[in-house]
């Protein structure tokens, strides 16, 4: 009999510890673990290490909370909606160290610690100034007597975070048919700890039904919980599109201090669980408007 | 297919449609296209390209969908609304990488960056001298340290052309051009390296000693001083007449207004 992973949003959150390494599992508005970023925020998660592919709207709230002081990844945007800007100010003040890797140094560096490999190399980067500010990365010869290439040390986040569509109680995962995330191919295999959050908790017969979209087994996911629009604002496809509009009211308030607070506090640390928050971001009529793509 | 070969000149062309048919001309049946995010014109070009010259032009949407059929050119470039009726999704890690990276597909790139250099280096990093305490924070490399390093030709477009986007040096490098100029790229093992630049004044390439960026041809009415003026460093001073830019066929224009980008989401790149 497997074990069950089911837990909550509270329980899934208390197994991350200040100062570790987090990896968010999303793209500049896609399918962030955005409850439990949230969750994160509310238990005053301090000193984290986020190591994301691209990193949206979930690196910037984290940035304005102060719980994280260090960023392994390829980007941070939220695209259409411009620069993360409490990010940016927390680099520029320098309270956010950042370890810039290309996509491949990035793969390069979970590949490795997925497969308890020293490193794995990657020929991107080479000629560019990332290579000699990062001890992680070195050039190193080719054994076999080709071109060199850059070796990217091991990287073994402490604990990645994973949305999907659908998962059992033994923390088997499904996706319904979409697009697979960039990352969800490394990035959760190299974690030590794999925490998701699915739109749905199902019986294990609806995955036995299409294995084939079951792309992570469940005794490598240490905890599930059922968190229905669990990436909001942030686009789930094929279930429902980014909220541009609440997108656009964090753009105004980045802009301010104490705009900030407030925003934090409405959305993030006031709600008193996830259902709250859905209700605050406009419940029920909200939800239909984005499982219909609405564009406002 | 349109009857885009004997289309006249469009009168009432605009500089985002100009720079759009241009990089259109630099895809053909046989490559392959790919895009990365708040890509407007880069996704209108290879879809004007699929529509005219091109029909075979494979396009790989937001480095995901491939062989799309979005009905517009929606307001993200990495959503789903892009990569409608795909014919296949490729996962990053294991699919889009190994085609990346094996040297026979996606041989061209067209790269988007805050700073580009006199030798075509990329700047999406930082800008300031101290890379850890940055005057500014730019996004970061995402596929670009990777596109600069593995033999792919580069096409940069840049629809606001000013001396703090076209720049003497590049704060930082997190795109490999042809570095310092010369055979300082190929001196590092790199093959390929930008082809062109396509910006809202002219289209520039690179001269295959030195490596240093000139002019290819001028927008119409558009003169050599007025890019000068726009740049940050010295261009070679040109040798004889330059061409001007082909302004797009009135088949062109409708195509990109009428069918590819009736909302207009690619003004949203310029007067950044």
């Amino acid at each position: 009999m497997s074990a069950e992973k089911l837990t909550t949003l509270e329980g899934a959150a208390g197994l991350v510890r200040d100062g570790d390494t987090v990896a968010i599992l999303n793209m500049a508005t896609q399918a962030a673990p955005m409850a439990l970023v949230r969750e994160l925020i509310r238990q005053g998660r301090r000193d984290l290490g986020v190591v994301c592919l691209v990193g949206g709207i979930s690196v910037d709230w984290l940035a304005a909370a102060g719980a994280m002081n260090r960023l392994i990844g390829a980007a941070v945007s939220m695209e259409q909606f411009g620069l993360c800007q409490r990010y940016r100010k927390a680099v520029e003040a320098g309270a956010i160290r950042v370890e810039e890797l290309s996509e491949t140094a990035l793969n390069a560096r979970l590949g490795a610690g997925a497969r308890n490999l020293p490193f794995l190399p990657t020929r991107g980067l080479i000629g560019t100034d990332l290579i000699d500010l990062n001890d992680n990365l070195l050039m190193l010869d080719d054994p076999f007597g080709g071109p060199s290439v850059v070796a990217c040390k091991a990287l073994v986040p402490d604990v990645a975070l994973v949305h999907a569509h659908k998962a059992d109680r033994f923390g088997n995962i499904g996706y319904e048919p979409t697009a697979l995330w960039p990352d969800l191919g490394i990035m959760p295999k190299a974690a030590t700890t794999v925490i998701v959050t699915a739109e749905e908790i199902v019986d294990s017969e609806v995955l036995r039904a299409n294995p084939d979209r079951t792309v992570l087994p469940g005794f490598m996911v240490d905890a599930v919980v059922e968190t229905h629009f669990g990436a909001h604002p942030t686009s789930f496809s094929p279930r429902y599109g980014y909220d541009t509009a609440m997108h656009l009211e964090w753009v105004g308030a980045a802009r301010d201090d104490e705009a900030v607070a407030e925003f934090l506090e409405r959305y993030v640390t006031g709600p008193a669980d996830h259902a709250a928050y859905l209700e605050t971001v406009g419940g029920a009529q909200r939800q239909a408007a984005l499982e219909n793509w609405e564009q406002t | 297919m349109s009857d885009w070969r004997n289309s006249p000149p469009a009168e009432d062309w605009t500089i985002d449609e100009l720079m759009i048919a241009r990089l259109a001309d630099c895809f053909a049946d046989g490559d392959q296209a790919c895009n990365g995010m708040a890509s407007f014109v880069p996704v209108s070009a290879f879809w004007l390209a699929r529509l005219t010259h091109a029909p075979d032009l494979v396009w790989l949407a937001g480095a995901v969908g491939l062989e799309p059929r979005p009905d517009r050119v929606p307001a993200s470039t990495l959503e789903a609304p892009l990569w409608r009726d795909s014919i296949m999704y490729v996962e990053q890690y294991g699919d889009f990488w190994n085609f990346a990276l094996n040297g026979r597909w996606l041989t061209k790139f067209c790269v988007g960056a805050a700073q580009l250099d006199r030798y075509g280096n990329g700047n999406n990093s930082v800008i300031g001298a101290d890379y850890h305490n940055p005057r500014v924070r730019l996004p970061g490399t995402a596929g670009l340290g990777d596109m600069g390093s593995i033999d792919k030709a580069l096409y940069y477009w840049n629809p606001n052309h000013n001396p703090r986007s076209l720049v003497d040096k590049v704060d930082f490098v997190s795109c490999a051009g042809y570095l310092g100029g010369g055979s300082e790229r190929a001196d590092a093992g790199l093959e390929g390296g930008p082809e062109l630049v396509i910006t809202n004044l002219c289209v520039l390439d690179f001269h295959p000693d030195t490596r240093h960026m000139q002019v290819a041809s001028l927008h119409p009415g558009v003169t050599f001083e007025q890019v000068q003026e726009a740049t940050g460093f010295e261009l070679p001073a040109p040798e004889g007449p330059i061409p001007t830019t082909a302004v797009p066929t009135a088949e062109q224009v409708r195509l990109i207004r009428d069918v590819i980008d009736p909302d207009n989401m690619r003004r949203r790149e310029f007067g950044g």
